[in-house]
């Protein structure tokens, strides 16, 4: 059993495949997201695939602030995607509502509507940012076998 | 009884073509990455996309008939792993070899397109709907001139059966020459079957999400692929059957390993053409298909029916 179990960590770690959402970003977050996907950095080599249904993705990448309109629509996409799935949060309006915080339109950041696994500040987030935090929310998901 | 078991599950069956087939999708995609002057995929990519895809949650759509949804998958696994059990791979002879088998194989290789266009449309989603729909309008379009030119080829060796059309160009290696229209049209084609880029069009993700694909996740999700993996190695090991069929006459295993390194040309020719070419609309698709293949497949029976008077 503990085999399978490793196998099945390790083939998680090796080929996670994300879906970006744009939950209220101002666009440059979405940009720094796109540009982390370009052959310039080559998340191919690492196994992450950009996909286009929440069915297929195992982490949904949300980058802004989760406004009023949004936030059906970004539960609804969270709970269709398949067990065992991860989100992060890219830029400091998915952290915490950033700039907009305290807006008429702004619920908060994207924490305030679902659970996240991981944030990643800046503003936008850099590229190599992004890869980082991708990179150590794989990590934790090794280190309970240790 | 155990023979044959053997030889469907394990060798040349389930087994051995479900490794060859994931083996056949990094190559392809690491071609793909190195002409894009990208690194690539490591080599156990796909490996650990198909485990991670059983060990994740199987959703059914509640809009959807589950009977259909679950069965169509199965379908097309199963239809294009019997297709392996007709092809000869290391001796000019196949487990199952009959007259007309070349027919059988061809019709096989529809089974999955057909599969897709009912899972899509029994998942009830708006995208997988369209991309199904796509799916069935493309094959009328590619299917015409790939069968043309595949059966040209069996006509200028006067058989139905692979076998024999595998005996005959072993026999007559200048005849391939003939036959490079054919050859030419029916790459092109086996894009088309195998929804690959210029002929992406039912799972255009930038229009239509995934296609007919779309409600798919998990354990369904892992089988469609094996299954476009496979119908990719089963469609260029059909091409090399009938269009190169040299080294089978070797001793068996140099012939394994000459007819695999020719599997795998082909498919590198098919990674090469969907690097340099876009997508296109399914109206120019089949505009292309109708005004350009066809009569090119139709000159190629016309130039063998030729050819088989003046040379026999
Ligand atoms: S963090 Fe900055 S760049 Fe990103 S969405 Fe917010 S304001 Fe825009």
């Amino acid at each position: 059993m503990g085999l399978v179990k490793k196998i099945v960590t390790w083939a998680r770690i090796k080929s996670p495949w994300i879906l970006h959402f744009n939950t209220g970003a101002c666009n440059a977050c979405d940009i720094e997201i796109i540009a982390a996907l370009t052959p310039r950095y080559d998340l191919e080599r690492f196994g992450v695939q950009l996909k286009g249904t929440p069915r297929h993705a195992d982490i949904l990448v949300c980058s802004g602030p989760v406004t009023k309109q949004i936030e059906d629509r970004l539960v609804r996409i969270y709970e269709q995607m398949p067990e065992p799935k991860f989100v992060v949060a890219v830029g400091t309006c998915a952290c915490s509502g950033g700039v907009f915080n305290g807006c008429y339109n702004i619920k908060g950041g994207i924490k305030s509507t679902i659970p996240v696994s991981a944030f990643i500040p800046g503003c936008p987030a850099s590229p190599k940012a992004i890869i980082d935090g991708v990179v150590k929310l794989l990590q934790s998901l090794e280190e309970p076998k240790k | 009884m155990i023979k044959a078991l053997f030889s469907i599950l394990i060798f040349p069956g389930f087994l051995f073509v479900s490794v060859f087939g994931l083996f056949a999708e990094f190559f392809d995609r690491k071609i793909y990455a190195r002409l894009q002057n990208r690194v690539g995929p490591p080599w156990f990519q796909t490996f650990a996309d198909f485990i991670k895809l059983l060990a994740k949650e199987d959703i059914v759509p509640c809009e959807a008939n589950p009977r259909m949804f679950g069965l169509a998958p199965i379908f097309a696994l199963a239809s294009v792993i019997t297709v392996f059990l007709y092809i000869p791979l290391w001796k000019t002879e196949t487990l199952f070899s009959f007259n007309g088998d070349i027919i059988m194989v061809l019709y096989l290789l529809t089974v999955p397109t057909l599969a897709f266009f009912i899972g899509g449309w029994y998942s009830t989603s708006l995208f997988a709907r369209i991309g199904s729909v796509r799916c069935v309008t493309q094959l009328f379009a590619y299917e015409v001139p790939l069968f043309m030119s595949i059966l040209a080829a069996a006509l200028l060796a006067n058989s139905w059966s692979l076998v024999d059309i595998v005996i005959f160009y072993t026999r007559h290696p200048l005849y391939c020459l003939f036959n490079l229209i054919g050859f030419g049209i029916s790459l092109i084609a086996l894009l088309g079957k195998l929804e690959k880029t210029p002929f992406d069009i039912p799972e255009a993700e930038t229009e239509i999400v995934a296609g007919a694909f779309t409600e798919y996740s998990g354990r369904l999700l892992a089988i469609l692929r094996l299954t476009i993996d496979i119908e990719m190695v089963v469609g260029s090991a059909l091409l090399v059957a009938v269009f190169f069929p040299f080294g089978l006459t070797l001793a068996p295993i140099t012939g394994f390993v000459v007819f695999m390194a020719e599997i795998m040309f082909v498919i590198a020719l098919l990674s090469l053409l969907r690097t340099v070419v876009a997508r296109l609309r399914i109206d120019q698709m089949i505009n292309f298909c109708w005004k350009y293949m066809v009569p090119l497949a139709i000159f190629q029976l016309l130039l063998n029916l030729t050819l088989k008077r003046i040379l026999m």
